[in-house]
């Protein structure tokens, strides 16, 4: 099983749970198994361009994206970025 | 608020740029800077929300307005409009207005291009874009009809444009049909044909030409609430002075109504921040308080010290 770590306004959308530990072998699996997956990704399947996703610590951005592979004991975390001051 | 008190706040997080009741349930336009927009709904006060499914082409939600039986629609950025037979689970995008044959002509306003006035009369559906103009649909929204004929529109090039008006805030009187006011970028106006023509009512005493709220009695199809604000460059009250400027004449006059109000004042109101319920009108400011009066009465401040507020509405739960 792989964590995702949820932010807290995503948390709270979530019914009050800031971590799921979902069966997925891809991060886009992770993710998509979450109750809040339409506030994570946008209409064309993508991740809201102020959505950050990091395993285990690192930008899935700078890894493989939404295809990085995930294994049994990782954690994904979701971050918002901060935008704007 | 509830019986006096402030509650709250319902939905951290979320930018609710309308909200509305119907049969008890609470609905809300909401937006959020890095998940974006949704339609939420509470069946419990705002205790508990349900997110509808995922509105596609919606950047940002602005206005919910019910048309019974458990319809309702949804106004948005950009320029869409959404419909809803299942009580704000699912959206539907009206297709005639996302190709709309004016719509290359539509320009965004200072909040973008939104759809925030929505209107459902017997006979008619209205809605209002900033900046494209009001428009009727007499055949529930199969077409639409551009209705900005003698609205100005300074900043157009054209004065006799057929579309690219800035309404800032459209209402059909529900006590008479064919009846619409608006508070328009360039004026206040009062329609008697449904949108066909329009008599402009700010030269008949206004301190201004600008200004986003507006507010009807249902009792009294003469009677409209305004806020004035100085004007596009400056959006603030005008000469510093926070009123309510009413007309009982269908607009043929206009008269403030401040006492009680703070004096002086530079705010604000947002153009889904008023609204008349049970005799009196109630409003809140960019500043953050809500203030509320009876029919001719005092303002009182029953809110301060809020975030500034986008949406008042009243309404028994």
């Amino acid at each position: 099983m792989v964590s995702v770590v949820l932010p807290s306004l995503l948390a709270t959308q979530a019914g009050g749970r800031r971590r799921f530990d979902v069966d997925a072998s891809t991060i886009e699996a992770a993710l998509r198994a979450l109750p809040v997956a339409d506030l994570i990704f946008d209409g064309s399947a993508a991740l809201r361009p102020l959505v950050n996703v990091y395993l285990d610590g690192e930008d899935v951005r700078r890894m493989d994206g939404l295809a990085t592979p995930v294994s049994g004991g990782q954690t994904v975390r979701v971050v918002a970025a901060v935008a704007g001051g | 608020m509830r019986d006096g008190g402030v509650e709250g706040p319902l939905l951290p997080g979320w930018e609710i740029y309308h909200a509305v009741a119907v049969d008890g349930i609470v609905y809300v336009a909401a937006n959020n800077f890095v998940y974006g927009a949704t339609v939420q709904r509470s069946a419990d006060g705002g205790s508990t929300w349900e997110r509808s499914d995922p509105i596609e082409g919606l950047d940002k939600a602005w206005h919910i307005e019910p048309a019974g039986d458990g319809v309702l629609y949804l106004g948005g950025d950009p320029g869409c409009l959404f419909r809803s037979d299942d009580a704000g689970r699912t959206w539907q995008p009206n297709e005639a207005l996302a190709s709309h044959p004016t719509r290359e002509s539509w320009n965004p306003g200072a909040g973008g291009l939104c759809c925030h006035s929505i209107q459902v009369t017997p006979d008619a559906l209205y809605i209002a874009i900033s900046a494209a103009g009001a428009f009727r649909s007499d055949d529930d929204g199969e077409t639409w009809k551009p209705i900005n004929r003698g609205i100005a529109a300074d900043f157009l090039p054209d004065e006799d444009a057929e579309v690219g008006h800035c309404v800032h805030k459209l209402l059909a009187h529900p006590g008479r049909e064919g009846r619409l006011w608006q508070q328009n970028h360039c004026g206040t106006y009062r329609s008697d044909d449904r949108g066909d023509t329009w008599e402009r009512l700010d030269p008949n005493g206004l301190p201004s030409d600008f200004g986003f709220g507006i507010a009807l009695d249902p009792a009294d199809p003469d009677a409209a609430y305004v806020i004035p604000e100085q004007g596009a460059e400056y959006r603030v009250t005008t000469e510093g002075r926070l009123a309510v400027w009413h007309t009982r004449d269908g607009g043929a006059s206009w008269s403030p109504e401040a006492d009680g109000l703070p004096d002086p004042a530079w705010t604000g109101v947002l153009r889904d921040a008023m609204c008349f319920d049970d005799g009196g009108v109630y409003f809140g400011t960019q500043s953050g308080s809500v203030f509320s009066t009876g029919r001719g009465g005092d303002w009182r401040e029953v809110a301060s010290q809020l975030p500034p507020v986008c949406s008042v509405s009243a309404a028994e739960l």
